[in-house]
């Protein structure tokens, strides 16, 4: 089954080349370390799920790419075509010649109703080319103007287009110190609209990223195209192909569906974080060896210490002990900010990966009091080796990972909204103080709900 | 004056070959048929013969998964569920429900409960239309399929104190989830069988078909495949063929049966569980034929007083007024009448039903017997109007049944869940 993706604005067709460069040298890596046989139904499962085919052989990326400016979408465009080996469709992108200048509501308002029919056509097109659609990617930024604004607008058409298609957006969560003034209004206006109309938001924040820059990948001079990159392998290691079930060695079909079912049934608690270990540079990566033992613990220690990366990692946050009185749990929470799960997903990739211990994984402390680990914790395996790390884990998590950063910027949006700062440059374009409150309201309740999951 | 007939002696050896034969005829249309000589040792009630007949019954009884999962059964939980589908369809014997759950006695029993199930209705028959061998690509054009085999019962989770509401609502999430799945599984079947019958046109020897179902092509592509369906049609002939032996021969059963009853000691005393019947019972209509009752006597007071005052309010104004009186009392007679038609109808459109093999033809052929797919689809668009007018009108109650709540609850602030 395919998967569309919808690359929206600067942000969104920067990182889609990449996660489409990322996912096709993956799967034509030399290095799988699996049987030939299993390589090529590695590589065919990865191709239908991703590119079409042309004639001339050359793989069609099955993308979308939406901007205001056409300066991006034609180096996005050439960049793929002169890998030679694959590119983007001749006909898949949309673009004008103005831009939105950073205003939500513009893209939100203006942008998006002018050009609905267009971009849904092109849609509408990449649609149907798949012989089966599991569902949209959406790849765009929190905080911008044309991505958000007019990326809120498309996933709520394809809400109302294809309903019963599944939607993920893949939001890029901003610097905590950015430098566009309105970027926490821009950000609140996002994220209500896209609780409402998407299934998922699997996030990427900017900061966490830079910091694996820094850190693992000893990149001194970190550009965007760093950045990007290993946002790229964040989600190939993700979304790259999985065996179907224990035991069994067919390729899932439904990557989307079954993530979703697992991890974001609950209409309140729909945003995921992504973590993966290991993660260095490539030419640390051949002095490295790992067992599965070691990176399980540490992943498990990322997750419950609310960790971005495998440096710097508190082993000092502990799982609650169960049988503490409630009020007793939540002070120490807050003291050990121990973060607690609803649902968590790992994927394995690489050799022995049917020897990897989970039980740690499965612990009933790890998670919220209403689910059990039995249908909170799912996993996911291949043998075969991504990206050249002969093991490798990720972990998608439905999660407190967000709550802090959340509570931050609706705190922040909300001090400029109490002064009515800036105001005007939405209510010019027909978002009114009410929309704001509405989105107010649906943040603060998410945040509260993700709250109260220590109970 | 015609030949004097020779009176046909019969033959002993023939009469004595006719019962068994008859059982065997009747055996190989069952699933898990005993041999003749089982059905005899059941008739004297020999505990040998008991399990043959409990798995029987067993695969008789419950819808059986294609894949065989009927293995997963213990035989206690076989005898179980055979008791209960029996009385569930109002076997009235009790001696039945009284043999032991281990499955080793009751031979008797269980061949008295077979020839109950086989004079109710035409057992072989419909068990062969449910197990044949597809050859097309089918599909139900109807629920009653869905709705008369529910499958086995799902394990009930017994919750103990409270639930969360947040358990249920993430069920909610995940049932909603899977049934998408299960939509977008279904477009893609469609759109790979519309290729297939696509590709494969003009290859079919039947005109009227004109392209391959996906049975079929795997035919042509895999020839041990081939020979696999071909021995699977012999042996659906075969049971077939048997089928209409039995109905040749089984007046010597059902003769032979009765020596069987009659071999049974007296029953203690009446069955004191009366079969269930599935339609509401008398008591639950009196209340309803009273309202409905009160509610017509309501009305036809309205009628009356509104008439009465309409009678008032415009007065008797002389010749042309009774004209335009009785072309009213016309059209409205018309329109009541055009309602009834509408309603009657509705009420007795003829869904199709069961299995269809689905066909695609050219736009502008010859249209062949059959449904065609407008018709389906325009039967299943009105189905789905009523259910959706059904589902409207449940929302409404509810919502009401919530105002109602919300407002015992002063100081209490509803914030509704982020939806559009």
């Amino acid at each position: 089954m395919s998967i569309v993706t919808v690359q929206l604005g600067q942000c969104g067709n920067q990182i889609g080349f990449e996660v489409f460069d990322a996912l096709f040298s993956d799967s034509h890596c030399p290095q799988g370390l699996c049987s030939k046989r299993e390589n090529e139904a590695y590589q065919a499962s990865c191709k239908e799920r991703f590119f079409s085919e042309e004639e001339n052989g050359v793989p069609i990326a099955r993308a979308v790419l939406v901007d205001m400016e056409p300066k991006v979408i034609n180096q996005t465009l050439s960049k793929a075509a002169h890998s030679g080996r694959w590119k983007y469709g001749q006909h898949s992108c949309f673009c004008q010649k103005q831009g939105s200048g950073n205003n939500w509501a513009y893209g939100y308002s203006v942008h998006g109703p002018r050009h609905e029919e267009s971009i849904m056509n092109l849609i509408q097109k990449e649609v149907e080319k798949c012989d089966s659609l599991n569902g949209f990617f959406i790849i765009m930024s929190m905080a911008g103007g044309t991505g958000s604004g007019l990326g809120a607008f498309v996933t709520q058409n394809l809400q109302d287009q294809y309903s019963n298609s599944l939607k993920m957006n893949q939001i890029i969560w901003p610097y905590g110190t950015g430098e566009v003034i309105v970027q926490n209004y821009n950000s609140i206006l996002t994220l209500s609209h896209l609780y409402r109309s998407s299934d998922a938001l699997l996030i990427h924040e900017n900061d966490a990223v830079h910091k694996i820059c820094a850190k693992l990948m000893n990149i001194k001079q970190i550009s965007f195209r760093d950045i990007n990159q290993v946002l790229a392998h964040q989600l190939g290691s993700v979304f790259q192909p999985t065996y179907s079930g224990e035991g069994s060695f067919h390729y899932r079909r439904n990557p989307l569906g079954d993530l979703m079912e697992n991890l974001v049934p609950h209409p309140e608690f729909k945003m995921l974080g992504v973590r993966n270990i290991p993660q260095m540079s490539e030419n640390s990566l051949a002095y490295s060896t790992f067992t599965w033992a070691g990176l399980l613990k540490h992943l498990r220690q990322m997750l419950i210490s609310n960790a971005k990366m495998e440096e710097g990692i508190d082993w000092q946050v502990r799982p609650p002990l169960s049988g503490l009185p409630t009020l007793g749990k939540m002070s120490l929470n807050k003291e050990f900010h121990f973060n607690t799960s609803i649902a968590n997903l790992v994927i394995l990739r690489g050799k022995d990966v049917h020897s990897a211990e989970l039980g740690a994984f499965k612990d009933p402390a790890l998670y919220t009091s209403w689910l059990e680990p039995v249908h909170a914790f799912s996993v996911w395996k291949t043998q075969r080796a991504f990206s050249k790390y002969e093991k490798s884990a990720a972990l998608v998590s439905n999660s407190q990972f967000l709550v802090k950063p959340l509570d931050m910027i609706v705190g922040k949006a909300w001090n400029m909204f109490a002064s009515k700062a800036y105001i005007h440059q939405y209510t010019k374009f027909g978002i009114e103080e009410e929309d704001f409150l509405d989105s107010f309201t649906l943040l603060e309740q998410v945040i509260a709900s993700y709250c109260n999951l220590g109970f | 004056m015609g030949r004097r007939r020779r009176r046909r002696r019969v033959d002993p050896a023939d009469a004595a070959r006719a019962l068994p034969e008859a059982i065997a005829a009747l055996s190989q249309t069952l699933p898990a048929g005993p041999s003749p000589e089982t059905f005899r040792r059941a008739k004297f009630d020999r505990p040998e013969a008991a399990p043959a007949f409990w798995r029987l019954l067993f695969c008789v009884l419950s819808p059986q998964p294609p894949n065989g999962a009927s293995a997963s059964f213990s035989p206690e939980a076989q005898v179980r569920s055979v008791k209960l589908a029996l009385r569930t369809q109002g076997y009235p014997r009790r001696a039945l429900a009284q043999l032991p759950d281990d499955g080793s006695q009751g031979g008797r029993e269980l061949l008295l409960a077979l020839a109950w199930l086989l004079a109710r209705e035409p057992l072989p028959e419909r068990l062969l239309a449910q197990n044949r061998v597809q050859l097309g690509d089918e599909m139900h054009v109807c629920e009653c399929e869905a709705l008369a085999s529910p499958g086995p019962p799902a394990p009930s989770v017994e919750a103990d104190g409270c639930v969360d509401i947040r358990h249920l609502q993430w069920l909610m999430g995940k049932l909603r989830f899977r049934w998408r799945n299960l939509m977008a599984s279904q477009q893609e079947q469609c759109a790979l069988l519309g290729k297939i019958h696509s590709y494969t046109r003009g290859c079919h020897s039947d005109r009227s078909l004109g392209h391959l179902s996906v049975t079929e092509t795997e035919l042509l592509r895999d020839p041990e495949g081939g020979r696999q369906l071909l021995r699977r049609l012999q042996r659906e002939n075969a049971r077939l063929q048997a089928a209409l032996e039995w109905r040749r021969r089984e007046l010597v059963f059902w003769q032979w049966m009765d020596t069987v009853l009659d071999a049974c000691p007296p029953e203690a005393s009446q069955p004191t569980f009366l079969p269930r019947i599935p339609t509401p019972g008398a008591g639950a209509l009196e209340p309803l034929v009273r309202e409905l009752q009160a509610l017509q006597g309501e009305l036809r007071e309205a009628v009356e007083a509104r008439r009465e005052a309409w009678e008032a309010g415009v007065g008797g104004r002389g010749p042309e007024w009774s004209a335009v009186r009785t072309a009213l009392r016309e059209a409205v007679g018309q329109d009541l009448a055009a309602l009834r038609r509408a309603c009657e109808r509705s009420g007795s459109l003829a869904q199709p039903h069961g299995p269809r093999r689905l066909v695609r033809t050219e736009a502008g052929a010859p249209r062949g017997p059959g449904l065609r797919a407008p018709e389906v689809i325009e039967a299943l668009r009105s189905r789905e109007a009523h259910l959706e007018v059904v589902l409207r009108r449940l929302q409404g109650q509810c919502r009401q049944e919530l105002a109602r709540l919300v407002g015992a609850l002063p100081g209490l602030v509803w914030i509704l869940p982020p939806g559009r």
